[in-house]
């Protein structure tokens, strides 16, 4: 009983795919605001026109090209992604670290504690009331998420560290006379850092949509600036008359998912790969 | 032999660990002497405490009673053990050739990373040092560019030897070696143990397999249930054992040296 | 069960085994391994990591597929019937039953989840017998020289010692009474008198059960005690096979080299013969012999054409080194 799998995924296709997809909408983002001959903030009194050869995603309510506006937003949607995930991953996985390595037991449970409490919260609803309570706009969304998101990254760089500390290349640093210093920078945290960067990875898909989904709840970027989640939710309201605006946007935040997954995808079946011996 | 300076003075060590409730005792007041130059070997079982009483020698683990002498010096007293700089002067080789390099680092990396603590070389020189290192370890350029899951079990361990000379060290504890290798790999490592004594290198080899053990040592202390049964020049003890615990490990040796034990035995 | 002297269980004929990828060339793996196993014979296998024995085990017990390898040539003739044609629902009712396996002791293990009970039962499940379960469980563990046999049974393998736990695998392979038993590295990682005692044991089977056993090994030394027959294996080719007292005078350099590296039969402190470099790996095999390189006999046509065949006789001494005639003046 065989199964052969229809499509093989190889691991350097996904991986280059998704670079390659990734890479595309970047470099539209920075291009197109700069070439379109449209502002994308600038309002006009052709509202709300289909999709055609002069505004290749048309208009929307305001009569603003959505196509110039939907690139735009790229750089500031990914952008902020980018950020809410790197704070929490180097400052999780620092204290996680130290954490793990760590034989005093008062500290370890208390801030055991406080990072399981953080991560009894669903991850949304937390973000979305810390927002609330700090205040609209993209520095309030990366504070919030930064303050979210770094008890997901401590916890498994915990659990890690903990692992690596047992290695015999730690203890051989040891009776090395490595400086503790040493150790930690350059023998447990880079192995630590190797699966809570790979969580990272995942975890930027759900922080793009994170982001998203703020601002189209509204607590988000403060108009006119384009945003997809703004973005979608603006067309959401006359979706039937116009499904242009939100389709697009949504489209732009699907191929950023899909690029991202593809590649964490690519680099999980290369490492498997690679270890197959 | 003799008349050389003791290096290390182990004096009624004794390990105990607690685990949930109770107490398990390691190593029960074990003494012993390391003379410079000298190839010391530990031989016992698994849970006989031979690998905890190394990682004592290492510094690694503080004993629960007794004390550790280094050319004279506590070796623990204070939070960490060898101070003073003494901390290269005793090196340790691990068992598990898998885990004992940092898989993110290749062989000359982790080699040259050691001679400039050591050493306090810059970068260029630090890699030239190691490249010489590891190549008197057998370990050429192309495989000391090579990251430890490129490299053979044996491999591994000859770079682990040579990052633990890199601190030019007076004495060498090698904790079971050889027993995740391969035959021929065995055969050169040990052959490398050979020539660093004759350069003047202390070794405490620690092995279940008394092959190994006579084969590279002079005088051997036999572990069991943390206590040493038995001691003394690894000859005499082969020809005449004097604990059954002993015949028993003779007789396990792969090979002739095993059937020969067996004969003996016999009569 | 009388066993017909020299009839053969097992025919491993130029038997290759390699990695076929899509768009690149097939990756040889083992190429043309030739021995045989007479019905109650010990035979072992030695060689370095990489030399492709544990490659030819799985060709016996058929989990070549596992690791994305496939017989591409020779034949595995099992009591006549060739193994590398027969489908999956075959192999069902040939492994664990006519042929039965015992794993590495480090890498597997009784299923961490099952009472040792359990797994017996499980490993009894299919087989027929006199007795019930609960009846032939106790008298595999007997087989096997385990003592406390109702608290064993009881227990889960943490509880168990890595010796006890390589007993309870040896104890599970028999339980159908297999005819050929496969032992992979069976005591690496184990002290030196486990290690003894499980060959004991092994010994014993053989001699009780009449079951054949094909030991796997990198230790000579180990090998040369307890088989009938050693089969030296270099970089996937079979270069030797001879009785244990044949290898006493080795005809190729390879076991000649392994055979001085080992400890037990050198003088404290003697030259101990290194192989110079490394085994050659998968993929970067050369022409000729691969053993070539690294032997002090090398001559010009050692380099050029085929690995040599094994010449002689099967079921004689023989070598796969073109120049095997001088060595025999050498020795």
């Amino acid at each position: 009983m065989k199964k052969k799998l229809k499509t093989r995924i190889d691991g350097t296709y996904a991986f280059f795919t998704g670079i390659g997809m990734l890479a595309s909408l970047v470099v539209a983002g920075i291009i197109v605001p700069l070439v379109s001959k449209y502002d994308p903030n600038e309002v006009s009194s052709s509202q709300i026109l289909p999709p055609s050869s002069t505004h290749f995603f048309g208009t929307d309510i305001l009569g603003r090209d959505v196509f110039t506006r939907v690139f735009d937003a790229t750089l500031i949607d990914l952008g902020t992604a980018f950020i809410g995930v790197l704070i929490p991953l180097s400052v999780g996985t620092v204290i996680g670290t130290l954490l793990g390595i760590s034989r005093n037991r008062r500290i370890n449970s208390l801030v055991g504690s406080i990072i399981d409490g953080i991560n009894a919260f669903p991850f949304l609803i937390f973000v979305i009331a810390l927002v609330a309570f700090l205040g609209p706009g993209l520095r309030g969304i990366i504070i919030a998420l930064s303050l979210v998101n770094w008890a997901r990254y401590a916890r498994i760089a915990r659990t890690r560290a903990v692992i690596v500390n047992q290695q015999g290349y730690v203890e051989a640093a040891r009776t090395l006379g490595y400086s503790r210093f040493r150790i930690l920078f350059k023998h447990i945290i880079p192995n630590v850092s190797s699966e809570t960067r790979a969580y990272a990875l995942s975890d930027f898909i759900i922080v793009i949509i994170a982001v998203a989904a703020l601002s189209f709840l509204g607590l988000g970027v403060s108009p006119p600036q384009a945003e997809w989640g703004a973005m979608i939710k603006a067309g959401s309201g006359i979706i039937t008359l116009a499904w242009w605006e939100s389709v697009f946007a949504g489209l732009a935040l699907c191929w950023a998912g899909i690029a991202v997954a593809l590649i964490a995808e690519g680099l999980t079946r290369r490492l498997r790969e690679g270890n197959q011996k | 032999m003799k008349n050389e300076e003791i290096l290390m003075d182990v004096k009624n060590v004794s390990v105990s660990f607690s685990a949930g409730g109770s107490t398990i005792d390691a190593v029960k007041n074990a003494s012993l002497t390391v003379r410079a130059g000298e190839s010391i070997g530990i031989v016992g079982e698994s849970g006989s405490g031979k690998s905890t009483l190394a990682r004592v020698m290492a510094g690694l683990q503080t004993p629960t009673e007794g004390e550790v002498l280094f050319r004279g010096e506590q070796v623990f007293k204070g939070h960490k053990a060898y101070q003073n700089n003494t901390r290269n002067q005793v090196q340790m080789v691990f068992q598990d050739p898998y885990g004992s390099l940092n898989p993110q680092l290749t062989g000359l990396s982790a080699v040259a990373e050691a001679v400039r603590v050591h050493k306090k070389v810059k970068k260029a020189e630090s890699e030239k040092n190691a490249l010489e290192l590891l190549q008197r370890m057998g370990i050429g350029k192309l495989d000391a560019l090579k990251k430890p899951r490129q490299l053979s079990g044996g491999q591994r361990q000859r770079v682990s030897v040579a990052r633990a000379l890199s601190a030019t060290p007076s004495l060498l504890l090698a904790d079971e070696p050889t027993s995740a290798i391969d035959q021929s790999a065995q055969a050169q490592l040990l052959k490398l143990f050979l020539g660093l004594l004759d350069d003047g290198l202390a070794i405490v080899l620690i092995s279940h397999d008394l092959g190994v053990i006579r084969y590279l040592t002079q005088r051997v202390y036999v572990m069991k249930d943390g206590v040493f049964v038995e001691e003394g020049e690894t000859e005499k003890v082969f020809n005449d054992p004097q604990v059954e615990y002993t015949k028993l490990l003779l007789a396990s040796i792969p090979g002739e040296l095993g059937k020969a034990a067996r004969r003996k035995l016999e009569h | 069960m009388t066993t017909s002297v020299n009839k053969s269980l097992l025919d491993l004929v130029d038997l290759e085994i390699g990695i076929v990828r899509p768009r690149r060339k097939t990756l040889v793996i083992v190429s043309k391994a030739n021995f045989s196993v007479n019905y109650g014979e010990m035979v072992g296998i030695v060689g370095e990591s990489g030399s492709g024995k544990t490659m030819v085990c799985r060709a016996i017990i058929g989990t070549l597929i596992r690791r994305g390898a496939s017989v591409i040539g020779g034949e595995v003739n099992f009591e006549g019937k060739d193994l590398s044609k027969i489908s999956e629902a075959t192999w069902k009712t040939l492994r664990g039953k006519v042929i039965g396996y015992v794993p590495q002791s480090a890498l597997a293990g009784p299923n961490p989840v099952l009472t040792i009970e359990k797994q017996l039962a499980e490993a009894l499940k299919n087989s027929h017998g006199t007795g019930s379960i609960k009846e032939r469980s106790r008298e595999l563990l007997d087989l096997v020289k385990i003592r406390r046999i109702e608290t064993v049974l009881r227990q889960y393998p943490y509880q168990l010692s890595g010796g006890m736990k390589q007993r309870v695998m040896i104890a599970c392979a028999l339980a159908s009474e297999p005819k050929l038993l496969i032992a992979d590295e069976p005591t690496t990682g184990l002290d030196v008198t486990v290690q003894s005692q499980i060959m004991e044991l092994l010994k014993e089977i053989r001699r009780e059960l009449g079951t054949a056993i094909v030991l796997i090994s990198h230790d000579l030394a180990l090998v040369d005690e307890v088989c009938d027959k050693v089969v030296v294996m270099h970089a996937g080719a079979t270069v030797e096979v001879g009785s244990a007292k044949d290898l006493a005078k080795p005809r190729h350099p390879y076991t000649i080299a392994l055979n001085s590296s080992r400890i037990d039969t050198v003088k404290p402190g003697g030259d101990l013969v290194v192989i110079a470099g490394n085994p050659p790996s998968v993929g970067e095999w050369m022409q000729g012999c691969r053993f070539a390189l690294r032997c002090s006999l090398k001559e010009d046509d050692c380099t050029v054409g085929e690995h040599p065949p094994l010449f002689g006789q099967r079921g004689e001494h023989q070598s796969a080194c073109l120049h095997a005639d001088k060595i025999e003046d050498l020795v």
